[in-house]
Formats: structure tokens, sequence, C-alpha cells
């Protein structure tokens, strides 16, 4: 009688289900990495309507992030600053540039620039600005460098996960509240200033899920 | 106290009372079985158009996120702080009162009504109109553009127009407004009258005071407005006055915070007031009231008049009603009443509703007089606006003038006769017989579409005005937002009138406001947008005496025959009133608080009532349906739904107004019947009628035995002597004989916060954080839905239509269940607002396979949309039935196929996320204030407890009466402590030790012991 089935025909369920295997273990992974912000949104930077420079200002410049920032301690948003925030200074430097030209639009009609939004979070996450810096957490912490970009982009990956981290270890990344907008903010004994820190400002990171959704 | 504890029982329906095997078999499925199904596309589509909202992202073409824009001023405003809500002071006009309002701006948008403490009409609270206007501001369906013959022009078209046909100063011009108080647009009426040398202007109201300023009128001789001190008075008797009610009392914020203040048991050593209602169908005021009794509408004048009978064998001034003897001269309610106001001489209000005939009023005047009243918890005052004259006899001359003809210009400032003027004026008719006619309303509505001219109107928050509190205190209405569709107010509208100019109502008010303030305005006037008031003014008091003839003018009024068959009375709606608020879908949804009727209007009567018209007073639970019932009056017919309410007087029917409007709107079209028909000029309140069945059914949607408890001791009471006697009558031993189980042997292990458990304790692990509590008083409860309608607009909470509210899909966060106690001819009745009870121990959390419901640091039992999957075993085993399934994407739907979604996405709170399809929500303790709360706190001062107080839940803010407490229960000096720890505090379900953050504090009927009326009040 012969075969039915070729020899190979042995092998190949073995075959078919490492093949399964390997390909469940790559699809995970390419989930758990490709899918992830930490590769999705991290190094986001959109095309601005002006191609305003955080290196120049805030590296160069060293202008405090507050200058324009303005409401970043009493609200839940660190505002962009309006127009005339600009043309402070834009009135009498670099009057005729044309990357600025926008901005002298927005000054003179009195409608806004259509900025676009480089860190989003869902709408379903609840943060607020206000209640991170007046307890000592950085910009920096967040933001990244901001002082080094000339296009600004998202630094972190402002998933969940990442979040958790500093709410449950709160001492490892606080620092005083007066270094909140230092670039490139050091210290050695972290984890004793922080201690210090967290007992100083009654710090209590929340954890629970309404502390954000709601 | 007997050893066996009295049990009392208190019941929702009357199938809950009969115990029937169709109640059984409908409590206890969760939801009817059909309630998964999408059966009705159709009507459902309809409804989601029209509420529900979403965040509509700014595109989704990107498979990444969708970009967003971030758009910043041009120039910074000052004080703009975005992501921090702004508060401004203003007032809701409302007829010829306004209450004074904080609104919550978010990023310029009015989202959130609160009371203005400094306000009387307000003192800090409101009611369900004020909280509704919200959603009237964004209603896609409110008129967008004037409209001349129905078709759309601009409004410098009818600038144009008003400026050459006005310019005619000798026409016949009649005015017909709306009440009002507003002092500016009195100012501009007296400019139109002198401006037109052959004007009218007449006020008209469907529901106005009128009566009762006649009734002074016959009693004082002079046209007074009547103010009753409920919270001032010791013995209150009511008759047919639901001061407690929005629709029936225009001061019934200030009635309610007064009257619940007056209430307030703390302790044995407390009074309280007592108050005898008598009505014919159940009001709130009844249901709170210490004893009720149910008369037919038209005997209350009888039982009047035979009050002042009795009483004038004691008191002088009551001679016109000597010897007048009727039905209700031996009725034991008068002798009991007459004595009780006699021992209380001066500190007693006796009141009747406004709508009943000035004969009766001022009877009731007289009555007040005699006692000695006046002048403590009665007073009288002037109204500087009002003319010298019956308005309604005056508004039903200028129409007949019509019908002749001889109008040449009608001008219509924001109401809507043709639907709501009686019927046998034929207002409509009396259009077309005229000239030239103009209307300013909100929507292109019945008397709109009858008029030449239509001009759409204002909403107050988008409008400059003034007006006066009830006890004439004046306050300014600023605008929150420039008007979503170029309307006009009332007074920019008669301005135009009369100069044929635009003009701005900035101007006009300031005008008005600057002969107040001849001095220094500027500064005066930035006080009054500041604090909404101003409290240097208001209506002198007026001192009356009795009119010299009174007795004999009296005489020929005091005819009085009660309709011997079957009465129809016809009342404004609770929730729509008189239409006006009919596009309103969470005053449509807001179940009724008696019959707990949702989207529909229903003929109300007696079981008695009922059954001698072959109705079956226990409803079918399988259809849904009810009969309906024909009901005759005058000349017209109406068809109606046939509702079986417990307590209401028999041979009475009680009809509502408002509903079955036409080509209004998506919300209010086509929902319930119009009753108006019925009303005519000499039967404005009750005739006699005919009603016999049609054997047609109705569909109505009741949520009375949604969400049903099954019978389980959910209300606690006692009479006053009751609880002086046994102060500890509503702790669990002594409601059930026994200890709640586990709790002595959880004493045994040293725990005394409560019984031994399974589950690990989490109470008083978390001391460094606030730990929430909630408290309901259901000694200061009406049941009037404000905390429901706050909590609506608080936490984006949609509306889903009838259809789905009859499925038992209501989403209501916080329901308010009503309960019957005692005989179902005459019960007793109770509220309980029942929001999520916050268990320290919730069952719900044990049974959630994916941790999307837990507990939070501060003692909240959190939901996490983001993590619910939608398995709905969190609702199953939710003892008390608070939690609520998004059975559809109501928001979706409604950006999918709304043709203004954006509109209605200017009301949603952005602090609260807009939930999807399947998952499960409830009550939060409104999180978003607790955070911003803690949030506050920690920035300014460090700690991690608010101080008390400085956190408010949106139902405890609205809540007139201040029923509900909240706060941390940690902080042991705060109000919620103090609640917690009295005596009449308990939780429900004590035996499940679930141990709920939400307790209620038992409710105290002060009872007569004379009286032995039912309800038959329980002992302990």
């Amino acid at each position: 009688m012969s075969q039915i089935f070729p020899k190979w025909a042995d092998e190949a369920p073995k075959r078919i289900l490492i093949g399964v295997i390997i390909f469940l273990n790559a699809a995970i992974f390419g989930v758990w990495y490709f899918f992830s912000p930490e590769f999705t949104d991290v190094g986001y930077a959109p095309e601005q309507p002006v191609p305003f420079s955080h290196q120049v200002h805030a590296g160069q410049l060293g202008m405090d992030c507050q200058y324009c920032h303005t409401q970043v301690t009493e609200s839940r948003y660190a505002n962009i600053p309006a127009t005339q925030t600009c043309m402070n200074c834009h009135n009498q430097i670099l009057t005729d540039s044309e990357n600025l030209e926008p901005i002298r639009d927005s000054w003179e009609t009195g409608e806004p620039i259509e900025w676009v939004r480089v860190h989003m979070l869902p709408d379903f996450a609840y943060f607020n600005h206000a209640a991170h810096v007046s307890v000592g957490v950085g910009c920096e912490s967040c933001h990244g460098r901001i002082d080094r970009m000339e296009v600004v982009q998202q630094a972190e990956p402002l998933s969940m996960g990442w979040c958790l981290d500093c709410h449950r270890e709160p001492e490892k990344h606080v620092r005083p509240v007066e270094e909140v907008t230092t670039m490139g903010y050091t210290e050695e004994n972290q984890l004793e200033v922080g201690l210090d820190l967290v007992a100083k400002h009654n710090i209590n990171a929340p954890t629970y899920c309404q502390s954000c959704h709601y | 106290m007997s050893d066996q504890p009295k049990q009392t029982t208190y019941w929702k329906s009357l199938n809950e009372l009969a115990q029937n095997k169709e109640y059984e078999k409908f409590v206890q499925r969760e939801f009817p079985e059909d309630a998964t199904e999408l059966t009705d596309q159709v009507s459902r589509r309809s409804f989601l158009r029209v509420m529900g909202a979403s965040i509509a992202l700014a595109g989704f073409a990107s498979c990444r996120k969708p970009v967003q824009k971030i758009m910043p001023y041009s120039r910074q405003p000052e004080d703009m702080v975005q992501g921090v809500p702004l508060f401004y002071a203003t007032s809701m006009p409302f007829q010829d009162t306004v209450t004074g309002l904080v609104v919550e701006n978010n990023d310029g948008r009015p989202t959130k009504l609160e009371g203005n403490n400094e306000h009387p009409s307000s003192g800090g609270g409101t009611n369900i109109y004020n909280q509704g206007a919200i959603l009237n501001l964004y209603d896609p369906d409110r008129s967008h553009s004037p409209k001349r013959n129905g078709e759309n022009v601009s409004l410098s078209d009818f600038i144009s127009f008003s400026a050459e046909h006005f310019s005619n100063r000798d026409q016949r011009v009649l005015f017909i407004s709306e009440a009002t108080s507003s002092p500016t647009q009195n100012r501009l009426k007296q400019q139109a009258l002198r401006t037109f040398t052959n004007a009218e202007w007449v006020t008209y109201e469907p529901f106005s005071e009128n009566n009762a300023v006649e009734g002074t009128q016959l009693a004082f001789g002079q046209r007074l407005r009547t103010v009753n001190h409920y919270g001032q008075a010791d013995v209150i008797v009511a008759l047919d006055d639901d001061f407690v009610s929005p629709h029936r009392h225009q001061n019934s914020v200030e009635n309610a915070y007064r009257v619940s203040a007056n209430r307030k048991v703390t302790s044995v050593d407390d009074t309280m007031s007592r108050i005898y209602s008598i009505e014919n169908n159940f009001t709130a005021t009844g249901s709170y009231a210490d004893h009720r009794l149910r008369l037919k509408t038209s005997e209350i004048e009888g039982f009047t008049y035979a009050l002042a009978s009795r009483l004038s064998e004691s008191v002088n001034g009551l001679s016109a009603y000597n010897g007048i003897e009727n039905e209700f001269s031996d009725h034991e309610w008068v002798n009991t009443l007459a004595e009780d106001l006699l021992s209380n001489r001066g500190s007693s209000v006796v009141s009747i509703g406004k709508e009943y005939k000035p004969a009766a009023q001022a009877a009731v005047a007289a009555i007040n007089l005699a006692l000695g009243n006046n002048g403590n918890t009665v007073t009288y005052h002037e109204l500087p606006y009002r003319e010298n004259r019956d308005e309604n006899q005056a508004f039903s001359d200028a129409v007949r003038e019509m019908q002749n003809g001889a109008v040449d210009t009608v001008v219509l400032i924001g109401t809507n006769p043709v639907f709501t003027a009686p019927a046998d004026l034929n207002f409509a008719e009396a259009l077309e017989n005229t000239g030239t006619k103009v209307h300013l309303s909100d929507y292109f509505d019945e008397t709109s579409r009858n008029c030449d001219w239509h001009v759409n109107h204002a909403h107050f928050l988008e409008m400059w005005g003034d007006g006066l509190s009830y006890t004439g205190q004046r306050s300014v209405i600023q605008p929150q937002i420039l008007p979503l569709y170029d309307g006009l107010s009332e007074i920019e509208f008669i301005n135009t009138i009369i100069t044929g100019e635009e003009s701005t109502g900035y101007d006009l008010v300031r005008e008005t406001w600057q002969s107040y303030y001849p001095s220094d305005f500027d500064s005066q006037w930035e006080r009054i947008l500041h604090d909404g008031i101003e409290p240097d003014s208001g209506f002198g008091d007026v001192n009356v005496s009795l009119a010299a003839d009174f007795d004999s003018a009296i005489q020929p009024e005091l005819s009085y025959e009660p309709v011997s068959g079957i009465e129809i009375t016809i009342k404004p709606d609770s929730t729509l009133f008189d239409g006006r608020f009919a596009n309103n879908g969470w005053l449509q949804e807001l179940p009724d608080p008696m019959t707990k009727i949702s989207w529909d209007n229903v003929a109300m009567m007696s079981p008695k009532t009922a059954e001698s018209l072959g109705i079956n007073p226990e409803r079918s639970f399988s259809s849904r349906e009810v009969p309906v019932v024909r009901i005759s009056g005058g000349n017209s017919t109406i068809e109606i739904a046939a509702w079986v309410l417990p307590g209401h007087a028999d041979d009475s029917i009680t009809l509502t107004t408002g509903y079955g409007r036409r080509n209004i709107g998506r919300i209010a079209d086509g929902v319930g019947v119009d009753t108006y028909p019925l009303r005519t000029t000499s039967a404005m309140l009750y005739q006699p009628g005919e009603v016999s069945t049609t054997g047609q059914s109705y569909d109505i949607a009741c949520v009375q035995d949604h969400h049903s408890l099954e019978g389980r001791d959910m209300i606690r009471s006692a009479s006053l002597e009751g609880y002086k006697e046994h102060p500890d009558f509503a702790t669990y031993k002594n409601v059930h004989g026994y200890e709640v189980p586990g709790m002595e042997e959880a004493r045994e292990e040293g725990n005394e916060h409560g019984p031994i458990s399974l589950f690990t304790e989490t109470y008083g692990s978390y001391d460094d954080q606030p730990q929430w509590g909630m408290s309901i008083d259901l000694n200061s409860c009406f049941g009037c839905g404000v905390c429901t309608i706050a909590c609506q607009a608080e936490n984006n909470i949609p509306v889903i239509g009838k259809r789905e509210v009859s499925r038992r899909r209501i989403m209501h966060w916080i329901r308010i269940d009503r309960y019957f106690e005692g005989d179902e001819d005459n019960p007793g009745a109770y509220h309980q607002p029942v929001p999520c009870m916050h268990c320290e121990l919730a069952p719900c959390e044990q049974v959630c396979p994916v941790a999307a419901t837990t507990h939070s640091e501060d003692g909240v039992n959190q939901m996490t949309y983001n993590r619910c999957i939608g398995t709905r075993y969190c609702q199953n085993n939710c003892p008390f039935k608070v939690r609520r399934f998004n059975f559809f994407n109501y928001s979706k739907e409604f950006v999918a196929t709304g043709d203004d979604p954006e509109i209605i996405q200017m009301a949603m709170n952005p602090d609260v996320t807009v939930r999807f399809r399947g998952v499960i929500e409830k009550c939060t303790y409104c999180a978003q204030r607790l955070n911003r709360g803690k949030i506050n706190a920690k920035i300014a001062t460090g700690s991690r407890k608010p101080v008390d107080g400085a956190v408010q839940t949106a139902c405890q803010q609205a809540c007139p009466s201040n029923a509900i407490t909240f706060g941390d229960i940690t902080d042991q000096d705060s109000v919620i402590s103090q609640d917690k720890r009295n005596e009449r505090s308990y939780v429900l379900l004590e035996e499940m030790n679930v141990r709920p953050r939400t307790s209620y504090m038992a409710k105290i009927r002060n009872s007569n012991p004379e009286l032995v009326s039912p309800p038959d009040l329980p002992s302990h």
C-alpha cells in the first residue's frame, strides 16, 4: 500500500507548532513594543506654524519657563502664551523676520495662532500642572531637556505606567520647588534630599484610579 | 414601646402593597426581558440625536492620535486662567421674580448654575428650572433667526420694519407680555405707552398670581403681594398651597430653605413647626406635611370658609364668616386646625394656592389678619410694576378687542397664548383678526406660526437685564456668553419697537440703574455685578386693615358649591410648568416627584375613582401600558392615560399642562397630551367633567418600581413625640428588635466600627487623607428632584428617551425613591434620594473581574470607565441598585447623527469624562470636585485635607433645603461628623455589613395628637 502522505509530513505538525509559537511571540512582542506610547509617542515633533526655538529662548537666552507659561502654578494647564507675550520682545527684536510673520498677523488681527499640541493625554486622564510644580516636580522630569530642543518633541511616553513610576516613588524624582524650572538639575544624594522634600511638602502622590480618571 | 417593635410598611406602588405575582417577577429581574435588545431604532435615534454629547476631536484622519490644536489668545483677557473656571453672579427671571445665581464658566462657556448665597430667593439653593436652564441655553431647537411669515430674515430687516411700521404713533397697539419684575422693562413699558398714544399693555401668564392679588383687593382694598414667612411660623395650614414646588410657587427655593431650617431636629430639645396640608392631588408639600387631608379642589373653598367661621367664634375680624354652615362645619380638621391656630396666634400661617378664586384668597387674608399673623409671619407688599386692575380680565378684554378687529398691531413679548390662553378666548382666531402681529419668543412656537414677525429671544444667560426678587431686592442679569443665535432680549426688543433703532441691553439697564445710584455710579454698578444683588432694596411692608365694607362686599362672593360628580382640576406641570420647559430633555426625563412618571402627563386619580371608572388600580407590568380615558369638560374632550395615585382625592382628576406641543423641537414634540383645551376663563382651576374609558391603552415610562429594594427597611420615621420619648428609635436594634448580626462578635474582638467581616477592613488605614461621607436628612427632603438635575448637569449624564426609560435604563446617578405608607386611599409619603452608598466593603468591588471598580484612599468607591468591560456583575451585586449601564453609545450616536452637535457639547462639564457604550457609571461623590478641593488645599496650605465646607457635591449645593451634608468624617468637628453622630442617623441594609458612607437621618413628623387622622404615624 502506497503512503498517502509523504515522509516530510511527519514533521509538519511539529514545524507548524513551532512556527505558530514563533509567530505568536513575535506578535506579542510587536504589540508590546510597537504599540506602546514609548514607541508611538516619544519623539513626536510636529511642525509648528511658527518655528519657535526653545533652544534659543530657554537655552541660549536662558529665559525662565514661567516667563511664557505663566499659569502653570495656578491651573491644570501650562498655558501656551498669548501672542501678546511674544510681542513683548518682538515688537523691538527681529521686527521684520519672515518667520515671525504669523505672530505679527495674529497681533494685528486678533486671530489666534494655531499651535499643534505635542503632549497629549487622553481625555479620560486628568492631569494638573499646578499640583505637580507646587511640590517640586520639575518641568524637565516630564518634558525632557526643552532647552536643547530646536523643535519641541515628546521626550517621555506619558503612559500610565510611566506616571506610576514616579507616583510610587516620588522621592526619586522631586526637587526643591525653586529648582522646578531648572534644566539639567542633578542631585547627588537624590534619595536623601527626596525623602526630606516628600516630608516637607507632605507629598502623597495618589495611586488610586479616581485621582486621575473620572 | 412594646416588646415586639412595630414595623411600619412602606411601599412604592399599589402592586407592591398587594404583593402580586407579576410585581415579584418584575422586581426580581434587574432588567426587563428586552432590556438588552434594541427593538426600536427610530425613536431611540431621534432622542439620541438631541441629547447625550461627545467630545469631537479635531480630526480622525490620522491613524496616530488625532492632531489637536492649541489656540491661545492674541491678547490675554484679564482674570482668564485656562482650566480654572470663573464664577459670575447673575439671576434667572421666572414670571415676575428672579432667583440669584452664580454661573460657572469654563473657557467662556457657562456650564453649571449654582445658587447665590447672598440672594434671598436662593440662599445658595436652586430649583429644577434653574438647574435645567443651562440645557435650554444650548438647545439646538431654539429659534436661530427672526422670521417674516415663517421665512428667515436678518435682524436688520426687523429693525427697518420696526422703524417704518411703528413710526405711526397713533395706531392701536396692543402689547402682551409675560409677567416681569424688570425695572428696565417697566421703564420701557411706560415709555412705550407715552410714545404710542393709542396703546394698551396687558400682562398674561397662564398661572399667575393675579387671583391672590385680587384677593387682597377684596380684603384690604389694595392690590398687594402676600408674602408668607413659612420659616417663622409654628403652625402652617396650606390650603392646596404647594409652596416648596417651583411650579406652584414663585418663591419655592426661599420657602424650602426657610421652612426646613425651622424643622431641622438635631436633638430632643429641638422643636419644629407643624404643617397641615389640604389638597386634592398629592403634592410635595403634602408629602412633607405632618398632616394631610385630601379634599376635592372644589371643596377647598368651602373648607376655608368653615375654618373662618369656626375661628370667628374666638377672634375678631371674621364676622363676615360668622354663621356659615357647610359640610365642613363639623369636620374634625376644622376644629383641630382652629384650636391649633388659636393657640399659635401671631406665629401661624394660613395660605392658599394662588390659583384659587379671589374670595377664597380674601378669606385667608382675613384669617391671618384676625390671628395677628400680619407683620410676623405674613407681610404684604405693593408691586411697583403692577397695574391696579384685574390682569386676567384685562387680558380677556384685550383678546375680545382683537377678535373684533379693532387692534392694528399686537406685540407679543415672550408669551405663547395660542398654546396657553383659555380655550374660550380662541387666541389664534383673535390673531387672525389683528392687523400686524409681532412675536418675541425662544422657539418658533404655536403663537409665532400665527404671527407676521417672529424675533428670536436671547436666553437669560446671553443678555443684560434686571429684576426683583420675590421680596423686591434688585438684581442684575448679566450675560455669560454672547448670544449663540443673535437673539434679542425683551428690553432690546421693546426699545427697537419704540425707537426703530438697534440698542444694547447694557446701555438700557445702566440707564435705569443710574437713577438708583445718582452718585458714584460706576463703583456701585461694579459692586452689583459682583454681588448680584442690592441688599438695601426691597418692597416696603404695607400695613393693611380690613376694607371698611368687607362684610357686605364679600357676602355675594361667598356662594360656594362643590362639584357634585367628578371634577377636573388643571395645574401646571411639575417639570414643564406651563410648557415653557417642554424642549428640555433633563426636565422631561425627570420623574414627577409623586407619580414617578417621566416623559408624559397623565390624568391622576384615586384608586377608588379608578375602580368606579372600571380601571384596575394595579398596573399590568407585562405591557407597561395603562388605560386611556376620555375626559370632557366645557366644549372640549381630550384622551389621556389614566394614572392611579394613592392619596389623591376621590371623584377628582388632576391634569397637568405643558405637554402635547407640536413643531417646537425634537424633545417636546408629540410628548404627552395638551390639556389646555379644557381650560376656559370660567374654569381656570377646576370644572365638572365627564370621564369614561376608551378601551385603548398607552405606554407610560414610570420609574416607581424600578430599582426597587423590595420592602426592606429603607425609611425610618417617628413622630416628634415618639422621638423625644425614644431618641434612638432609628437604630437597627430598635427597628428590628435585635442587634446587627456579627456586632457582638466584633466587639469581643475589640472592633467598634462594624460587625465582623470576611473582607479586609479598610477603615482607619488612610487617616492621612480625608474620608468622604454623606448624610441625607429625610426630614428636609421634599422630593423635588433638583439634586438629580444638578447631578445630571455636573456629571454629563445623558438623556435617553421615554422608551429607554421604560426599559429601566434611566441614567440618573441620584434617584429619588418615593414611598407610601399606610392605607392605599390616604397614605403618607416619604422621599428618599439614593446616590451611590460608597460602601467601605462594597459588594460591587468584590465581583468585578477586571478591577474596574475599586476603593480609593479617600474612601470613595471608584469607577474606572476604561477598565470596564461591561459584564454588569457589579450592577447585579449592588444591593442599592445605584449603578447604571450605558446600553448604547449615547454620545457617539449623537455626534454621528446630530445636525448641530457642537452646541450641546458646550453644555458638558470639561472635567468629567463623557461615557461610551458598554460601561457602568454611577455617583462618584463628584470626584472632580473632590480632587479640585484637595489640589487647592494642597497648593494653598500644604494640607492634604480641605477645610470643612470647601468641597461640596453638586446635589448638596443645589438642594434648597440643605438636606444633604457632605464632608470629611475624620474631622470630628465637621458638619458631616455631627450629622453622623446624630441619633437619627442610620444606614441602609446595615445587616449586610457593607458599611455605607452615605447615611440617612430619620424622618420626624410633628403630628398633632388631637388629630387621629391618617397617616397614622408610628409611635416610635
